[in-house]
């Protein structure tokens, strides 16, 4: 008898340590978001437009240029150090001429604790956009001006 | 580190396994005529695994008195009071917890002695509690790897006067090596019932709880060295 109960007891035991050994060593959940840039037709508001290739440099940044191809939507990431991040959008249009426009996005970033595995994130409050130039760009538009998930676009391109 | 924890684990395992093991020789004990007299008393010890473990893991400083006291043959009244400062160190964030803990309930000696020998393969239960301080010593925020902003922030923010309540099964062993000085080994699987979480952060260390696992579990194990002081003996 006295050895079947601490056989029960033991296999109890054995249950809760492995139950315990689950994995949180690996980051699945969703860390810092991108800055989600939808592309609109800028002669009808409601239609998505594709570019047919655009880079985009991130001011400040040594790494290369990001670079998208005929798509109307892409995710770029912000600097969680700084109130800023400076794009310089370049678009590479069929016949080889590079035209380019600046965006720059501020905000207020806040740091957001996420898990032991993942640390902490970065969310953006107060979003604004300013562009320099309308070369290729003709408006901005903000969606949201709290960037905290990747559910759905910031921020309207109008070209 | 990682090595460390896994040899911990298999250790303790194998401790598991010795104690089935050693349930085999019960089959040949059986009890004698004369009136075997149980000794009673105050046990009391400290844990020897923080002080050994001082000497190569500098980022974990603590240390526990063990104690019991016998009330039936088989059932002693357990304690555990202890201090803990226990940096831990992950991909992207460092912090130390600080703090001291009680630990209180029973344990139940499911070994059936030869003769006058006072050992003990016991199971017990625990209610434990802890008061404690969080300070997150460095964090680097998780952002996209493009940017290379990976610029750890050293914080130092701490968080004050959290605590934590948690339930506890404790399987061990005790042997009676030299006259009244016990060497015990016990493992225990906890769970968290309710816990004070900092702001902006979380519990992830506990001292006396250990590791905060995902779904509020833990395990802990202590190797004990500890000293009867007999107060009365009964024939059972």
């Amino acid at each position: 008898m006295k050895i079947n109960f601490i056989r029960v007891l033991l296999i109890i035991i054995t249950f809760i340590t492995i139950n315990s050994c689950e994995r949180d060593d690996i980051c699945i959940d969703e860390i810092t978001p991108h800055l989600i840039v939808r592309f609109y037709d800028n002669d009808n508001n409601t239609l998505f437009k594709k570019f047919s290739q655009l880079s985009v440099k991130v001011m400040g940044i040594e790494n290369d240029s990001l670079s998208f191809s005929s798509t109307d939507s892409i995710l770029i990431p912000l600097k969680v150090t700084d109130n800023s991040t400076q794009f310089i959008l370049t678009l590479d249009s069929d016949q080889n001429t590079f035209i380019r426009d600046t965006l720059t996005v501020n905000y207020d970033p806040s740091n957001v604790f996420v898990g032991r595995s993942c640390g902490f994130k970065t969310i953006f409050n107060n979003t604004n956009y300013l562009l320099d130039s309308n070369n290729w760009i003709h408006n901005v538009e903000t969606i949201t001006q709290t960037i905290d998930n990747e559910t759905g676009a910031h921020v309207k391109i109008f070209h | 580190m990682k090595l460390v924890h896994m040899l911990k684990y298999f250790i303790n395992i194998l401790f598991l396994f010795s104690c089935i093991v050693s349930f085999s020789q019960k089959y040949d004990s059986q009890s004698t005529d004369t009136i075997i007299k149980n000794k009673y008393g105050l046990r009391v010890g400290i844990d020897v695994f923080n002080p050994v473990n001082a000497f190569f893991d500098e980022d974990r400083k603590g240390l526990e008195l063990v104690g019991d006291f016998r009330i039936s043959k088989k059932l002693y009244v357990a304690a555990e009071l202890g201090y803990l400062e226990n940096t831990t160190s992950e991909d992207f964030i460092n912090f130390t917890t600080d703090g001291s803990y009680l630990k209180a309930g029973v344990d139940y000696n499911a070994y059936e002695n030869w003769l006058n020998m006072e050992n003990a393969i016991y199971v017990g239960f625990r209610y434990g509690y802890s008061t404690f301080s969080q300070t997150l010593n460095s964090f680097t925020v998780n952002n996209d790897a493009f940017l290379d902003d990976f610029a750890t922030v050293e914080n130092g923010q701490k968080f004050d006067n959290l605590n934590a309540h948690w339930a506890e099964i404790v399987l061990g062993i005790k042997a009676e090596v030299l006259n009244n000085l016990y060497l015990g080994f016990s493992f225990s699987g906890k769970k968290i019932i309710a816990t004070k979480e900092p702001e902006g952060f979380k519990n992830l260390f506990v001292p006396g709880f250990n590791r905060v696992f995902l779904n509020n579990s833990g395990f802990g194990f202590n190797y004990t060295i500890s000293y009867l002081i007999p107060l009365y003996k009964k024939d059972k």
